[in-house]
């Protein structure tokens, strides 16, 4: 029997086309957007996740600034010492330490024959160590990375070009570097930088045009006073450096932060009183992202569970005008031996059809849409052009939203029919029969 | 079992209309034997459509005793009295009252879907009674697609379905021309005939001649002169 009451419910909802179509629409589109918009959200998400990997999993960067739970770094005071990289270097969970230190260019220029130079606007170069190139995650593609105390660097591939591309420097060429004191340094291009395989909104820090040895390049330039005491040591502004394994990063960031404050540390007498010493993880970048980046779905989430909210609405409503409609054939339908129950199913299977049906085409839907979405996203990632043109946002599925949107439509037909089939099977069949 | 099939006592109904209550019927006594052909007859609000309401099973009394082919009807569930209504009462009605929504065989089918059963002895038992009623090759056709005769006499075929005691027929004629009412009066005689105890609710004084017995009611009460 409740077989038979199914089919005359659905045998109604083929008699009133037009009506079923644009309710099951609207349930559609609830759960379509929902999918999309969840779709898009963790899509997005990771592909913001991927533009904040600057480091190794295990990488950190240590400066001063504000300290606390949500540690600031402002690259301001210069106040680490070779000493205390080496002093980092030996403690037992960090695996490499690495000053960077930052030499400004006026100029680049290159022997043309004989008496003729070519020259181009200068770049920021870094002065470190070979070091470095573990920490950023680096690789060369060609030549070797430059000794320390020696008048070699390493370039990148777009400062390779930068002569043009029809005549890019190679291993072995020798370039000159302006730097903005006027002071001209000669430079063997020891190694060519390969370009970084996953594309990140640091790619200007994390592949830098030029690097150099702190020696000749930064020492020479930077060798003045620090602090407030007059002495000629070497100072940077901020280390990075990279813990022994995943598991202790934390431990590293302990060790390092308890040397830096205890009064063995050179970068102590050099610091500003009132900032902190700050050690930023890779992982902290991650979790802060994480966070800033779950508000944002969750406001995403409740706005496209409004639409669904919308298509359930859609389904109470036009099962209340169907009541109404048909109250005559309710009463009829009593007459004739229907019970209570008998009404209230035929009702209710109705919308629990909208909302069934709702919900598979809205997943479809969904899934498609949601590729659109994000083909449109990333045709506008290229737009911006800049510091985010790069990398491209990878489509991510949540099942786990295909079965909450799905079964949500279900529940909303059922929700969204119990009062409209309560309404027609409490009606009395007297005044049903009466209804014109 | 007693030698009526209608057996009712002292039945009385008030509505409430708001303040003032209206007395719809007023301690009615009436016993109907099967095979009776009845035809109550009277005004409108003289209080025949509640009579016919409360034997058709769809209302209930305010006091006195309603006994319908053996059942109390006062004192059974809402379910219970669905289930009388569904297998002791076949309705007959002026506007037909067929689902718009569903084919001859189909609506003809419907009170069994109520009772339970398998789908194909429904629709064998439903072609049969398209037979009876002569509409055998109208099956498929939607009540729109009928004529009013024709829908007429799909509603008697589905007022025959679940093989009742008793068919209330109200005004079945009502919305029908003079020459398709009788061949549907035809048709409940001919029912009569085999037995079924039969009700018809009119105000048109002609079709008196079809029934063995006359009940006529006003102000809630009923009067005979047969």
């Amino acid at each position: 029997m409740i077989k038979d009451i199914f089919v005359m419910g659905l045998e109604a909802m083929k008699s009133y086309k037009i009506r079923t179509f644009l309710t099951l629409i609207g349930v559609i589109i609830g759960v379509a957007s929902v999918i999309m918009v969840t779709t898009a959200g963790g899509s997005v998400s990771s592909f913001i996740a991927d533009q904040w990997n600057v480091f190794n999993p295990t990488g950190m960067v240590i400066g001063t600034g504000t300290g606390g739970a949500t540690p600031q770094l402002s690259i301001r005071s210069v106040v680490f010492t070779t000493n205390d990289v080496e002093k980092i270097q030996n403690l037992p969970s960090v695996k490499t330490v690495a000053p960077l230190g930052v030499v400004p260019l006026n100029k680049i220029l290159k022997r043309d024959g004989f008496l003729k130079w070519e020259s181009r606007p200068g770049e920021i170069m870094y002065a470190s160590t070979p070091a470095l190139l573990e920490i950023l995650n680096l690789n060369l593609e060609e030549g070797t990375m430059f000794e320390e105390g020696k008048n070699e660097v390493v370039i990148s591939k777009n400062v390779a070009e930068v002569f043009g591309k029809d005549k890019p420097l190679h291993v072995g060429d020798t370039i000159y570097l302006r730097r903005v004191d006027s002071k001209t340094l000669e430079a063997k291009v020891v190694g060519i930088l390969k370009e970084s395989s996953t594309a990140n909104m640091f790619n200007a820090l994390s592949t830098p045009g030029i690097i150099c040895p702190t020696k000749p390049y930064y020492s020479s330039y930077f060798g003045s006073n620090v602090g407030t005491i007059l002495k000629r040591v070497v100072g940077y502004t901020v280390l990075l450096a990279e813990a022994t394994d995943t598991k202790h990063v934390q431990d590293a960031q302990d060790q390092i932060l308890k040397y830096l404050d205890s009064g063995g540390s050179d970068a102590n007498q050099y610091k500003d009183q009132n900032s902190d010493f700050v050690v930023i993880t890779q992982q902290y970048i991650l979790v802060r992202i994480e966070q800033v980046l779950s508000v944002i779905r969750t406001y995403i989430t409740a706005i496209a569970l409004i639409s669904l909210l919308i298509g359930a609405i859609g389904i109470a409503n036009i099962m209340f005008a169907t009541v109404t409609e048909r109250t005559r054939e309710i009463g009829t339908m009593m007459a004739i031996g229907a019970k209570r129950r008998d009404i209230l199913q035929l009702f209710l299977y109705q919308s629990t059809i909208i909302g069934l049906l709702g919900g598979l085409f809205g997943c479809m839907i969904g899934a498609s849409g949601s590729w659109f979405v994000v083909d449109l996203l990333n045709k506008n990632i290229q737009n911006l052009g800049g510091a985010l043109s790069t990398g491209t946002i990878q489509l991510t599925y949540a099942p786990e939203w295909f079965l909450i949107a799905s079964v949500v439509g279900i529940l909303i037909g059922v929700a969204a029919g119990v009062l409209p089939a309560r309404k027609a099977a409490k009606m009395d069949p007297v005044v049903a029969l009466r209804y014109e | 079992m007693s030698e009526y099939v209608i057996d009712i006592d002292s039945l009385t109904k008030i509505y409430q209309t708001g303040k003032t209550d209206f007395k719809a019927l007023n301690t009615v006594t009436l016993k109907i034997r099967k095979g009776d052909f009845v035809a109550i007859m009277g005004p409108s609000g003289s209080g025949k459509s509640t009579l016919m309401n409360i034997i058709g099973c769809l209302d209930r009394p305010t006091s006195g005793t309603v006994i319908i082919d053996g059942e109390n009807i006062s004192i059974v569930s809402d379910n219970e009295l669905a289930e009388i209504r569904g297998r002791k009462i076949g309705f007959i009605f002026q506007k037909f009252n067929l689902i718009p929504t569903m084919t001859a065989l189909k609506n003809i089918a419907l009170p069994m879907v109520f009772l339970g059963g398998t789908t194909a002895d429904r629709d064998r038992r439903a072609a049969e009674l398209l037979g009876k009623v002569g509409l055998t090759n109208w099956a498929t056709h939607r009540p729109s697609e009928l004529s009013g005769g024709q829908q007429q006499r799909i509603a008697i075929a589905r007022a025959l379905s679940n093989n009742p005691s008793i068919i209330l027929a109200d005004e079945p004629t009502g919305n029908l021309d003079t020459k398709t009412g009788e061949q549907i009066m035809g048709l409940l005689v001919a029912l009569n005939k085999e037995g079924k105890t039969i009700l018809l609710v009119t105000h048109a004084i002609a079709l008196k001649r079809f029934a063995n017995r006359v009940i006529n009611m006003l102000d809630g009460e009923v009067s005979e002169k047969s």
